[in-house]
């Protein structure tokens, strides 16, 4: 519990006093929302707090009571001037009220007491909480207090351009077969370079389009180094430096380059371009986010998505490693504040938000997922072809990654060995060593490196 | 006037307080903050002391403490009188205090959310869930979660709740469970034992000097001496053109660049044709992005260089000149017997203070390669900032960063003085023959 005893006898006694003088005067708050790595299709993620005041005030109306909340929005589109605005907003005394972060972020953010768990100022057993899928609110959760609720759930697949797989000789029927094949292991990383190279060849694609990946870091690496059997967290909550899935993922993209389906300098490829070029039938193999299907029907134009693309879940590396996805939920949290009625109305908000019906308004318009089971019921996202395929094909078999102190420096240390070594500035060997070097000279007793 | 001999100090003191305040507190911050272990997980400002399973982990972990770290991590609460008494004091409804001791005194429950749901059941239930959870808390019986400011509150606590424990144990709990930062020389052992350190290093000494003598001293004095024997019409134009990068916005400035070097680009329209694949000329290959490097820091930096030779050349006498050529000296023997010797000094100091700059700036680099092919191009001060203050993890290091940047301070200091004894400093400021 954040709340020490003195506190919570002085709110307790405050709120007693409100509620026996029946208080009628009327109340101002203004509430503010950060949001990280929102685009334009994200704004829901803002305005459902919006959505959310409204209903509050009525109900506060309805008790005889006048509740005046202003909502102050400001989403950011990049995560790194985020992370770098929120904590040092924090540091000066002037948090938002309200951030919706990756998960990742709770175990550094209630560490430095930076955020305060959501589970001290509402009623987990009260719906909508208490509908919410059980592995999202243990994703919102960390040393055993649930700090945030989901904000949304997505999970990242495996594309394939299904004209460019008929020309390299794939039936319909065999393309159609593909994801249970993937999820099954018969089709692998090592098939990914093989008909990647073959598309090229065939002249479908221009030379490094076969097999096309995200241009800039983010956790869909670690899908890779699932994918070849390594763990990112043991069951005691240490990190996990698996050298030799670590190796193996490394040179997947090393032989990616070698082989001319990836470029050399891929990495930092504006996204703009990528996500033109991946829409438009310019790749020929690719991974992104459940949510790149509202871009690429939406700006990008694409009008058969179904008709065009495969999608499944990130084959597996072999005999160590399996099929798998990331689901990476993006969470409300509330933070520090001198003002604790604030932050309890400001809980209430983000309570209410969670909501099936205001939920799947962003679900739907940003194609991510839904966070309860009865979002599902909802007409809006029960008639969404890719929020409902993309539920069942996918989330099953999604990971998370950990909430840990340290998580944020081991993912720097792996991106850095990574790009080092897809550049080629690097052998993957070296690499290798000055990540584990790096590590333990950083982490110490707080990785396993095995 | 009696005081007039520290009239100067009191004029000087606005100034050397805003010294201090912008030049020197910043150094001296960064020092300190250089040997802690500051960074997003342990706050700025300060930390508790909170048992959290993470820091019982560490109590097992680090100090063998198994049975401690069980007890302290089992989260308790028990309906008590003390917890019926501290409820009512706390302002609680007394119906909902005596209903839950008539029904439940003398439970126990693991979680505050089983509390919870008992207080849930009764009649006289609270309608409001805050009120729900102060009264719930009031029965807590364990240190589990609760953020303690001090080290005697934590312990106190421990105390307590019936947990005895010798002077090591305390201090062993006091260690792991404190969320702050703390002093260490940990910053400067990573650093060293790190590979990528020294590469960054050497990264960073070529671009200082390869831009430094290349661009901000030498095509400096090229602009400079060039304009100096053109017409005053064309030269005021050159120079102005010269100017043209230092006033463009970086972000706008190397857009451009980026415009020249992407696959779809300039470079890549223009060469196809000759039989070069398309591709990005900037982040082609370390000597590529070194190369672009270079080209964008050096046209904004030989323009202060121009600048200044230009107005040092400006201020040599004329008739030094026309007497040279009444003597018949070339325009190489000019440049190099009257033009150099006068450009000792505004040389030293472009020297001293472009390398200091060049040492700091990163802006350049950060927009164009962002450190990239793989690292081949982060210098120094990109690693600081990227560490410190700007990562996709959000994992900032403020320690490990100040610890970099103060590195960069030893550095830019050490060069100074060593300009310093190389340009003959005394010399240049030797005492003036007529007073």
């Amino acid at each position: 519990m954040t709340l020490n005893k003195k506190m919570l006898a002085a709110l307790v006694t405050t709120s007693m006093l409100a509620l026996g003088t029946g208080a009628a005067f009327a109340e101002d708050y203004t509430i503010s929302v950060w949001s990280g790595g929102s685009g334009p299709n994200d704004n829901y993620r803002i305005d459902a707090i919006a959505l959310a005041a409204t209903l509050l005030e009525q109900e506060a109306a309805v008790r005889g009571e006048e509740l005046n909340i202003t909502i102050e929005g400001k989403p950011f589109t990049q995560w790194d001037e985020f992370k770098q605005a929120v904590t040092l907003a924090a540091e000066a005394g002037t948090a938002p009220n309200i951030v919706v972060a990756g998960h990742e972020d709770i175990a550094s953010w209630a560490q430095s007491g930076l955020i305060v768990p959501i589970e001290d100022y509402v009623d987990l057993d009260a719906w909508p909480i208490n509908d919410i899928y059980p592995n999202l609110m243990d994703i919102s959760s960390f040393n055993g207090e649930v700090w945030g609720l989901p904000q949304d759930a997505e999970s990242r697949p495996f594309f394939f351009w299904k004209d460019h797989m008929r020309g390299i000789g794939y039936t319909d029927a065999q393309i159609d077969a593909l994801p249970a094949m993937i999820a099954s292991g018969e089709y692998t990383l090592a098939n990914v370079l093989e008909d990647a190279k073959k598309i090229q060849d065939a002249g479908l694609v221009e030379e490094g389009h076969g097999f096309y990946p995200r241009v800039s870091n983010g956790p869909d690496y670690w899908q890779f180094y699932t994918s070849f059997g390594g763990t990112i967290e043991n069951d005691d909550g240490k990190l996990v430096f698996d050298r030799a899935a670590m190796t193996a993922f490394y040179q997947f993209f090393v032989d990616a380059v070698d082989l001319g389906v990836t470029g050399k300098n891929h990495i930092g490829t504006p996204w703009d371009q990528w996500y033109s070029e991946v829409a438009n039938g310019q790749a020929g193999l690719w991974h992104g986010g459940t949510w790149h299907y509202a871009r690429y029907t939406g700006k990008e134009g694409l009008d058969d998505f179904f008709g065009n693309i495969q999608f499944a879940l990130i084959p597996g590396g072999g005999d160590n490693g399996q099929a798998n996805t990331l689901t990476h939920p993006l969470v409300y949290l509330l933070t520090e504040q001198e003002d604790e009625t604030a932050t309890e109305i400001a809980a209430q908000l983000v309570a209410i938000a969670s909501e099936p019906r205001i939920n799947a308004l962003h679900a739907i318009k940003s194609a991510h997922l839904g966070i309860s089971m009865s979002e599902s019921s909802v007409g809006l996202y029960s008639g969404d072809r890719w929020a409902r395929e993309a539920t069942e094909r996918l989330l099953p078999h999604a990971t998370a990654m950990p909430n840990n102190v340290s998580f944020g420096q081991y993912w720097e240390v792996m991106w850095g060995g990574l790009e080092a070594s897809w550049t080629g500035q690097k052998s993957v060997e070296d690499a290798i060593n000055d990540v584990e070097t790096e590590l333990r000279a950083a982490l110490g007793d707080k990785i396993v490196i095995q | 006037m009696g005081n007039s001999k520290y009239l100067g100090l009191y004029l000087l003191a606005p100034a050397g307080v805003f010294v201090f305040l912008f030049f020197l507190a910043p150094v001296i911050l960064t020092a300190v903050f250089g040997f802690t272990n500051m960074s997003t997980a342990t706050g700025i400002s300060g930390g508790s002391y909170v048992a959290s399973q993470s820091s019982m982990l560490a109590l097992r972990d680090r100090y063998g403490l198994d049975d401690i770290s069980e007890q302290l991590t089992t989260v308790r609460y028990t309906i008590d009188e003390e917890g019926l008494a501290a409820a009512l004091e706390a302002g609680a409804d007394p119906a909902t205090v005596n209903e839950l001791g008539d029904t439940f005194l003398g439970q126990s429950y693991e979680t505050r959310r089983d509390v919870e749901r008992a207080i849930k059941t009764l009649n006289a239930r609270p309608s409001s869930v805050r009120a729900i959870k102060a009264i719930a808390g009031q029965f807590e019986r364990s240190v589990a979660n609760t953020r303690y400011e001090t080290e005697d509150e934590i312990l106190g606590a421990i105390a307590e709740f019936g947990i005895e424990l010798t002077e090591t144990e305390s201090a062993a709990i006091i260690d792991v469970t404190y969320t702050g930062w703390v002093f260490t020389t940990q910053n400067f052992k990573t650093m060293f034992s790190l590979p990528d350190t020294k590469k960054t290093m050497i990264n960073t000494l070529f671009y200082v000097f390869t831009t430094l003598i290349l661009f901000n001293v030498g095509f400096a004095l090229v602009l400079a001496i060039s304009t100096h024997y053109m017409d005053s019409g064309p030269a005021g134009f050159f120079r102005s053109v010269w100017l043209l990068p230092r006033i463009t916005p970086p972000v706008l400035y190397v857009l451009m660049w980026k415009w020249l070097a992407w696959d779809s680009g300039f470079l890549s329209v223009m060469l196809e044709p000759l039989g070069f694949e398309p591709r990005n000329w900037m982040l082609d290959s370390p000597t590529n992005a070194w190369t672009f490097i270079i080209l964008i820091n050096g046209m904004v930096g030989a323009s202060m260089g121009m600048l200044i030779f230009s107005s040092a050349i400006k201020a040599i006498p004329e008739a030094l000149f026309h007497a040279s050529e009444v003597d018949g000296a070339t325009r190489r023997q000019q440049i190099w017997h009257i033009i150099m010797p006068q450009l000792r000094w505004p040389i030293l100091f472009i020297t001293s203070y472009q390398t200091l700059s060049l040492l700091t700036s990163f802006e350049y680099i950060l927009l164009a390669t962002d450190g990239g092919p793989g690292g081949a191009t982060e210098v120094w001060a990109l690693t600081t900032y990227l560490k410190a203050l700007s990562n996709y993890g959000g994992a900032l290091q403020y320690g490990y960063g100040a610890a970099l940047s103060l590195v960069l301070v030893v550095i830019g200091i050490t060069l100074s003085l060593i300009y310093l004894k190389v340009f003959n400093f005394k010399d240049l400021t030797a005492k003036p023959k007529i007073e």
